[in-house]
């Protein structure tokens, strides 16, 4: 299996292609059957390499390379040809992401099949799913950081596509655009940062460039430094980090299976994904890592708060999302490889239930905003015990997966710096506040439009199964992958000496923070669970400063439109300055100068050299009377002539050297 | 004769070629088709030979009295009876030839291709003579075959002038060799050139010119082309052209190197001359035969730079290899073209169109048949020199073997070509995408001209995107001997 891994990444390839070229649009179209296949081949590929290097049967890592190209290059002189190989590159991180990858690709495939029901671009949706994952799976598996590069592009594109799937609506539309743009910005810095891998490694790769970053004095701290800010960067607008988040809130408005895929469990993860395949370029540098962590410290708390004022369903798990996803750089940052790339798998798993949950209840009830649910628990008894297991994960209750991954990465920040586990054990609280702030709203209490709880009614089994399992997931993969210390195992990065202080965390940190964990959701129950909201209401308009600065994203929408306001701004300027400034003083008034010019030179060539000319004129017309009276019409001894004509004139050039 | 036995490729050939002719009498004409199917079946088995004769150097290879049979002349007698496969597939599917005389056709195409294998191959002026005259007297009669189209007799005959008039030119040139040196080999050529040789020389240079399209001995070439049935078109403009270059490069930068006769300025300026003439000129036509033929010109153009670069004192190999491997891509990308071309003028004919193979012929063809469209829009991109296509690949070879060599002006000559010449093949895409088409009908493409097609399209795409492997076997196929 592992020598056919480059199946895994091809064959969504060839199913996206085979569905978008030859497939009709039709609403019993077999397209999603073909998806769902391969999608299901890929997963069991995916598990059986899992679970040989899970039990040690085979070593990882695991790499494959041919020669893409390869092209001479001149060095200080020397001439010699430098390969370009391409290949897979399976270790024990790709190992996991293949399977979460598939796995959540397939069950959103087999969701979608009840969820776009009817859709009238049925196939097209499905040949994009498909697309994008063929595209992450490249970028998991690829050895090359060039062929990472362009996957990375292709999962933008993918998103780009599916995000605005329902393009005739205004929304989608602005939402892709804004994701498109937003993201590329990010990937500037990513693409300096492979400019200067280019020139620092001369290879793009990775297990070349592990091999020669370990070589002591290889990579100096500056280099270090700046290709370590460019992939953070990039990251950052992939992972939706500070500064860049802003695309990922508006990214909602694509299909809802779509954001559980996408933008819950896989591309956005590509961020970190990418940091930690990086990683032993950062680990060279202080001021990256600690890049890294504060970014995703910032990230974290920033969006913990926006998500407690939001009403929009999928805009509390949007956020919840961005602010998970800081967890995770944050661990990344403070040396805690194994537990942020833990958090990203248990994450990806449960996240994925909550968006196909929060899916099924707008499935139900028409509408995003929670203000209108309410009581939902007994019309869809599946969803909500189903969302409740998400809820309970992601809030970090034992024994379910959060807990596990969300406690190792607290144990390794509290070993860095206290200040910021504080900090992050806040936003850890305020999780779990406004995720069962989330499900009190919309399952639990009176139900507060009755138009809208009466035509509610349970999802299809279809859409039901991929929940069950997820919450399967989301309540054992905490458990099952750190017991016996698996993922550590799969998974490790060894730090160099003294990068990270060796402190020891407290015992039964892990409990206390529960504790806290409880606490806040007690309060929660208190504030929203008791179809009582005027504590609510009275704190908003106490508060109403704070609130109107929380739902206004604390002004970083303003700030990008502004900041695009300001280019357009200076764009126009510009503009106005070439057709005004530089067309009509420089140019046209050099213009003039020339007219008047060429004015007098008319005048003396009217004069003086026409009449010369046509002097000659003449003598040349009678010359070619003359001479086709010699030569006919007859095109061929014409043109035989013109050959004698050029045999001779070569024969004087040559022979008269 | 000395290693006779070398050339029993081309003599396997050639006999089954004379039985072709013979079997046109007992062979009904509505069961002509048999005889193509014969035609490229004896072609391909002949291209079978050859690949062995590769693998086994020490037996199969070697100098005999008139000609020399190494990996060079080996991949040119390939790429021939490549050619020679597909134009016959094309004319499988071409409306008025299977029907008419179809063993003279088959005979006498493969009796040409056999005259381009002893051309490449050969290391004396009188086998090079022959077998241009082979070569000469086979392409004129397939040109006039379309007997009862004043266009086809017309091309024919202007072809069968200018032949006569450049067979003279070079047996003269011959002549004055034979006089300078006193034999008609070129091997060993001891005596230092005097004028008389030169002279000589000059000649010979400008009878193989004229087969090779090579600027100002090109005036027949879109009368010829425009009158020739489209298969005889495309054959025409491919494998005698790359036959030719082949046996140009023989005798002028390896039997007779630099050292010994330095030409270089003749050759850059024949380059400059034929590239500018066959693009320029290309750009007023309104008739795609027309045009590509122009442009097959162009084309010979951009192989001189390859020998110039070759050919230049201290020469560099990648000439050669750029000269190999620009022939092989161009053989997949003409003959693309070709077989589009064949496919819609054949289906604007039907439908009563003035001039089937005019511009207004192409136009919407993207509503009716978008596949043929984007095929067509390849080929055109990669005679143009435009990445990711092969067409490129062969471009950056030969441009850049020419600045190794230092012949900068003569790249830049060669540049400033090819974006003139994107002008007038996008022309044809511009009216296959944006213009009106008269009729909906998809255009209905046979099942050989699907394949050569396939196969066409393929070598373009692929090799332009992986190169890597024809740029091996090109650079295994550059050696000569002697």
């Amino acid at each position: 299996m592992l020598e056919h891994a480059y199946l895994i990444p091809l064959l969504p390839l060839t199913t996206s292609l085979i569905i978008l070229l030859f497939f009709k649009e039709d609403s019993h179209s077999p397209a999603p059957y073909l998806g769902l296949a391969a999608m299901f081949w890929c997963f069991v590929q995916s598990v059986v390499i899992f679970y040989g290097a899970a039990s040690g049967a085979s070593a990882l890592p695991y790499e494959a390379n041919w020669t893409w190209f390869s092209f001479a290059a001149d060095v200080a002189g020397k001439g010699f040809t430098v390969p370009m190989p391409i290949g897979i590159l399976i270790d024990g991180p790709a190992s996991v992401m293949l399977v979460v990858v598939t796995l959540v690709s397939f069950l959103v495939q087999l969701y979608s099949l009840g969820y776009m029901h009817g859709d009238p671009r049925f196939k097209r949706y499905y040949a994009f799913l498909s697309f994008f994952t063929a595209s992450m799976l490249g970028l998991v598996v690829s050895s090359n950081l060039l062929v990472t590069f362009a996957c990375w592009e292709l999962v933008g594109v993918s998103s780009y596509l599916l995000i605005g799937f329902w393009f005739e609506k205004p929304g989608p539309a602005y939402a892709s655009k804004k994701a498109f743009m937003t993201t590329k910005l990010g990937d500037c810095g990513l693409y300096l940062a492979l400019l200067l891998i280019w020139a620092k490694f001369g290879t793009f790769n990775i297990t070349a460039m592990t091999v020669s970053a370990a070589m002591p004095g290889y990579l100096s701290t500056a280099a270090a430094t700046a290709i370590g800010l460019g992939i953070l960067f990039g990251a950052a607008g992939k992972s939706a980090q500070w500064p860049l988040f802003i695309w990922l809130p508006d990214a909602m408005e694509g299909p809802t299976p779509v954001s559980a895929l996408i933008h819950a469990a896989t591309m956005v993860a590509a961020g970190i994904y990418l940091v930690g395949k990086t990683y032993f370029i950062f680990v060279h540098s202080d001021i990256a890592m600690g890049a890294v962590a504060w970014t995703g410290l910032v990230t974290a708390l920033l969006t913990a708060t926006m998500a407690l004022v939001a009403y929009d369903i999928k805009r509390v798990l949007a956020f919840s999302t961005v602010s998970q996803l800081g967890f995770m750089m944050c661990a990344l940052g403070c040396g805690g490889y194994t537990a942020g790339l833990f958090h990203l798998t248990t994450h990806a798993f449960f996240k994925a239930l909550l968006f196909l949950g929060a899916g099924s209840v707008i499935h139900a009830v028409h509408t995003n905003d929670m203000r209108q649910m309410g009581g939902l628990a007994k019309k869809m008894p599946f969803t909500f015990a189903t969302m409740f297991i998400g809820t309970l994960a992601i809030s970090g209750i034992p024994p379910f997966a959060g807990y596990y991954s969300k406690d190792m990465i607290l144990e390794k920040v509290y070993a860095y710096n206290h200040v910021m586990f504080y900090l992050l054990t806040f936003a850890a609280l305020l999780t779990a506040f406004y995720m069962f702030r989330m499900v009190f709203l919309t399952f639990v209490g009176d139900d507060r439009d009755h138009e809208k709880h009466h035509h509610a009614h349970e999802s299809p089994w279809v859409m039901l199964g991929p929940l069950v399992l997820l919450a399967f997931l989301s309540f054992v993969s905490g458990f099952g992958l750190e017991h016996g210390g698996l993922f550590e195992r799969l998974v490790n990065f060894k730090l160099p000496e003294g990068l990270v202080p060796e402190t020891e965390a407290p015992a039964h940190l892990g409990l206390y923070v529960t504790g806290l964990v409880v606490a806040s959701i007690m309060l929660s129950w208190r504030l929203y669970g008791r179809n009582d909201f005027r504590l609510a209401e009275s704190l908003k308009s106490r508060f109403s400063i704070l609130f109107s600065v929380l739902e206004n994203r604390y002004g970083m929408d303003a700030l990008f439109l502004g900041l695009v306001a300001f280019c357009d701004r200076v764009a126009k300027f510009a503009f106005w300055f070439d057709s005004s400034v530089i067309d009509q003083f420089f140019v046209d008034s050099w213009g003039l100068v020339t007219t008047l010019l060429a004015e007098l030179s008319a005048l003396v060539d009217n004069i003086f050299v026409d009449r010369t000319v046509d002097g000659f004129g003449g003598l040349s017309m009678d010359a070619g009377v003359l001479l086709r009276s010699l030569v006919t019409h007859g095109q061929a001894q014409e043109y035989l002539m013109y050959i004698a004509v050029a045999v001779s004139l070569f024969t004087i050039l040559i022979l008269s050297r | 004769m000395e290693h006779l036995n070398l050339l029993y490729p081309e003599f396997a050939l050639g006999s089954l070629a004379l039985g072709l002719l013979v079997s046109d009498l007992f062979v009904a004409p509505k069961h002509g088709r048999l005889l193509y199917h014969l035609a490229w079946i004896i072609s391909i088995v002949t291209l079978c030979l050859i690949g062995f004769t590769i693998s086994d150097g020490a037996h199969f290879q070697g100098v005999g009295t008139l000609w020399a049979v190494d990996p060079f002349s080996q991949f040119f007698k390939m790429l021939i009876l490549l050619t020679t496969v597909l134009s016959l597939l094309m004319g499988l599917e071409y409306r008025e030839l299977p029907s008419k005389h179809a063993g003279i056709f088959t005979s006498l195409l493969l009796m040409a291709s056999a005259g381009m294998m002893f051309l490449v191959s050969s290391t004396d002026l009188l086998l090079t003579f022959i077998a241009l005259e082979l070569i000469s007297i086979s392409s004129f009669i397939l040109t006039g075959f379309e007997r009862r189209n004043p266009k086809s007799n017309e091309g024919a005959l202007k072809y069968f002038l200018f032949g006569a008039f450049s067979s003279a030119i070079m047996a003269y040139g011959i002549s004055l060799f034979y006089g300078a040196t006193g034999s008609t080999r070129l091997l060993n050529v001891t005596q230092a050139p005097g004028p008389l040789m030169i002279l000589g020389l000059l000649f010979i240079l400008l009878g193989l010119g004229f087969k090779a399209s090579i600027a100002p001995m090109h005036f027949w070439v879109p009368d010829a082309y425009e009158g020739a049935p489209t298969p005889v078109t495309a054959y025409l403009s491919v494998a005698p052209k790359i036959a030719t270059i082949a046996a140009l490069m023989r005798i002028f930068t390896l039997m007779l190197p630099a050292s010994m006769l330095d030409l270089t300025s003749l050759f850059t300026l024949l380059a400059a001359l034929t590239m500018t003439i066959g693009n320029f000129t290309a750009m007023f036509q309104t008739n795609v035969k027309r045009l590509l033929a122009y442009s097959s010109v162009a084309q010979a153009g951009y192989m001189l730079i390859g020998l110039v670069a070759a050919g230049t004192s201290g020469g560099d190999v990648r000439g050669i290899e750029g000269v190999l491997l620009y022939s092989f891509i161009y053989v997949a990308m003409n003959i693309g073209a070709f077989v589009v071309v064949q496919a819609v003028a054949t289906e604007a004919a039907a439908a009563g169109a003035k001039d089937p193979y005019g511009l207004e012929a192409f136009n919407g063809l993207a509503r009716r048949s978008f596949g043929l469209a984007l095929a067509l829009t390849f080929c055109l991109l990669s005679l143009a020199g435009i990445p990711p296509l092969a067409g490129f690949i062969g471009k950056l070879y030969i441009f850049e073997s020419a600045v190794k060599t230092g012949h900068i002006g003569l790249a830049v000559v060669g540049l400033v070509n090819s974006v003139v010449s994107v002008y007038f093949y996008m022309r044809i895409a511009y009216h296959m995408f944006f213009k009106q088409a008269d009729s909906a009908e998809p255009i209905a493409l046979g099942p050989y001209l699907y394949g050569g097609l396939a196969v066409a399209i393929a070598g373009v795409i692929i090799f332009g995107i992986y190169p890597e492997p024809l740029i091996a076997s090109v650079q295994s196929s550059a050696g000569f001997l002697p």
